[in-house]
Formats: C-alpha cells, sequence, structure tokens
C-alpha cells in the first residue's frame, strides 16, 4: 500500500539524519540508539501491522490498533503534565527574576 | 512598632492615590508594589510619597505582595498589613488587625468579611461561592473550618510571621496558601471583622466568580 511505502520512508530518512546528527556529535550515540530503536519499532508497525495485536493480547487488549491508541494517550498525558510542571518551575523563576529587580532600588536597611 | 501597609497594584492609577492616603493615617510608612501596570500606577503612587515598587512584567497578585511583605521586612517593619489597592477595604480597619499583634495576642490577624459586620452589597452569588470555598479549604486544602473568610486580601502579620510564612502563590491562590501555611504551624492566628465595599467598579475589576476555578487548579497544580 501507498501509505506504507510513505511512511518506511519517512522512517529511514529519520533513521538516517539520527545518524547524521549522531556522527557530527549533536546528539549523543546512546540518543541516537533510543531513537533508532523507536524508528524500528515503527517501521515493524507499519509493515506488519498485526504484531501490535500480539502485543495487545499480551496487555487483555483486543485490538492492536487499540492499543496504540491506548499507548499514545497515556503518553501525551504524560508529556503535557510535564510540560505543566516545567511551566510552573519557569514561571516561579521568573517572578523570582522580575522580584530581584523591583527590590534593586531599594537602600538595605538593617532591623534593630 | 513600625507598621507596614503593603499594597499590591495593577492598572489602579484612578484609585491608588485615594487608597494610599487613606491607609497612611493607620501606619507609619506604605509600600506600593506596580505589578507591571501599564497606566501609569508607579508614579501616581511616588507622588503620594510611599515606597514604590515595580514589577517589569504582570506576575500577579500574590507575587506582588511577596514582593512587598519582603521589602517592607528589609526597611525594617514590624507589622506588615496587606491591603488591597481598590479601596475595597475600610482603612479605618487596619488598627483592629494590629492591636492583637501589639499587645502579642496573635501573630497573625485576617480581616473576615463574615463575621458581624455585614458586607455592604455582597451579591448573593458571591456569598454563596465563598461558602464552597470554605468547604473546599477544609476538606480538600486542610484549613481549618473555623477560618471563616477562605479569600479575604486583608491581613497582618508580625515580622516574625511574615519571615516565616513563605507563600509562593504568584496569583490569586496565595490567600488559600496563607491560611494554610499559617494554621499548619505554630504561629497563633485569628480573625476580626472587617468590612468591604462592594462598588460596581470594583466588582468588574475585582475577581471574577469563575476565578474560582483557577484558584482551585493552581492549588491543585502550582506545586513547589
Amino acid at each position: 500500500m501507498l501509505i506504507q511505502f510513505v511512511l518506511v520512508l519517512a522512517l529511514v530518512l529519520a533513521l538516517a539524519v539520527t545518524w547524521k546528527r549522531a556522527k557530527q556529535s549533536v546528539i549523543s550515540w546512546r540518543e541516537a540508539l533510543g531513537w533508532s530503536v523507536l524508528w524500528v519499532i515503527a517501521g515493524v508497525i507499519i509493515i506488519l501491522p498485526q504484531t501490535t495485536t500480539t502485543v495487545a493480547n499480551v496487555f487483555g487488549v483486543g485490538r492492536g490498533v487499540d492499543f496504540v491508541l491506548y499507548a499514545s494517550v497515556i503518553t501525551l498525558f504524560f508529556l503535557v503534565f510535564k510540560i505543566f510542571l516545567t511551566l510552573d518551575r519557569l514561571e516561579r523563576r521568573l517572578t523570582d527574576v522580575v522580584r530581584k529587580d523591583a527590590l534593586k532600588e531599594l537602600p538595605e536597611q538593617k532591623h534593630d | 512598632m513600625k507598621v507596614y501597609a503593603v499594597i499590591p497594584a495593577y492598572h489602579e492609577a484612578s484609585r491608588i492615590r485615594g487608597t494610599v492616603e487613606g491607609v497612611r493615617p493607620f501606619v507609619d510608612s506604605v509600600v506600593v508594589v506596580d505589578d507591571g501596570s501599564g497606566d501609569g500606577t508607579a508614579p501616581v503612587a511616588r507622588e503620594t510619597g510611599a515606597t514604590v515598587l515595580r514589577h517589569a512584567i504582570n506576575r500577579g497578585q500574590g507575587a506582588a505582595l511577596r514582593t512587598g511583605t519582603d521589602a517592607a521586612l528589609r526597611l525594617g517593619a514590624d507589622v506588615i498589613v496587606h491591603v488591597d489597592a481598590d479601596g475595597q477595604h475600610d482603612p479605618a480597619l487596619i488598627p483592629t488587625l494590629v492591636q492583637p499583634l501589639t499587645e502579642g495576642r496573635a501573630d497573625v490577624v485576617f480581616g473576615s468579611r463574615f463575621m458581624g459586620l455585614l458586607p455592604s452589597d455582597m451579591p448573593w452569588s458571591r456569598r454563596v461561592l465563598l461558602r464552597a470555598a470554605r468547604s473546599f479549604n477544609s476538606l480538600v486544602m486542610g484549613i481549618p473550618r473555623r477560618v471563616t473568610d477562605p479569600q479575604s486580601g486583608m491581613r497582618a502579620m508580625t515580622r516574625e510571621a511574615a519571615l516565616l510564612v513563605d507563600f509562593r502563590q504568584d496569583r490569586m491562590a496565595h490567600c488559600s496558601e496563607i491560611l494554610r501555611l499559617v494554621t499548619r504551624s505554630p504561629l497563633r492566628w485569628l480573625e476580626v471583622p472587617i468590612r468591604v465595599r462592594y462598588t460596581s467598579e470594583s466588582l468588574a475589576k475585582g475577581q471574577r466568580s469563575a476565578d474560582a476555578f483557577k484558584i482551585v487548579w493552581q492549588l491543585l497544580i502550582g506545586g513547589r
């Protein structure tokens, strides 16, 4: 099918870029390996979609497509949560900087 | 005993002068924190002779209050009073808040809108909402039900209490946060009745009822 061909091509490209970046030391070998595993898994799922059903059955989910959907929703939730926490931390740091700046002009006075 | 009023102000150029002048007779010094207003709140506040600090960008009422409190501590305050900039709080009640502190009966005094003095013109929807907030505070936040006003912005504390109460909520959730920190600490606290003036102006500018959801969100998600 055309969709499989296009997606696999995109993955091969992603794989090539990943290792090119690793050679340029933009990302570490470890990171490159991690990404490669992800691309390969994606490739297997695209070429042999029925493999997801096998994995899904292990987790007690009937269809492979459903399993992929559940997994993505969980992953996305996790990522959004992490972004929330990062944002919160950034906001606090921003406030600290703004406060420091506001208090800068204040003469330090000893309390007796 | 040096009593400092801390007034966080955001877009209050038209009202800040009245508020500062109303507060001044009851305190030794006034600190105004302009929370990144774009309407010239800071220059107007400077004309009144108050100590004026300015946040370069808007960081929220809680953040401004914290900056003002830090400033008051640096300037040598013995007692710090938090007052809203919009003139909602009756400044004549400041001595009532400060007295228990100077007499050594309490470390923190909260102004409550629900103790005898009837809030003039408080909309009934606000009343219902604040009742719900009280239940939320006691059930989820673990703030004692004895606290009658969950969201009061008028409070006074001693220098020692101000150094101890490390509130970090930048926006509106600081009210509940301060209550939680104080009621869970060994600090002695009490509530005194205050009056609040609800004008159409202060209602339009102040908290919207839907902000309650934002506050809950900030309290639950906005961890440290």
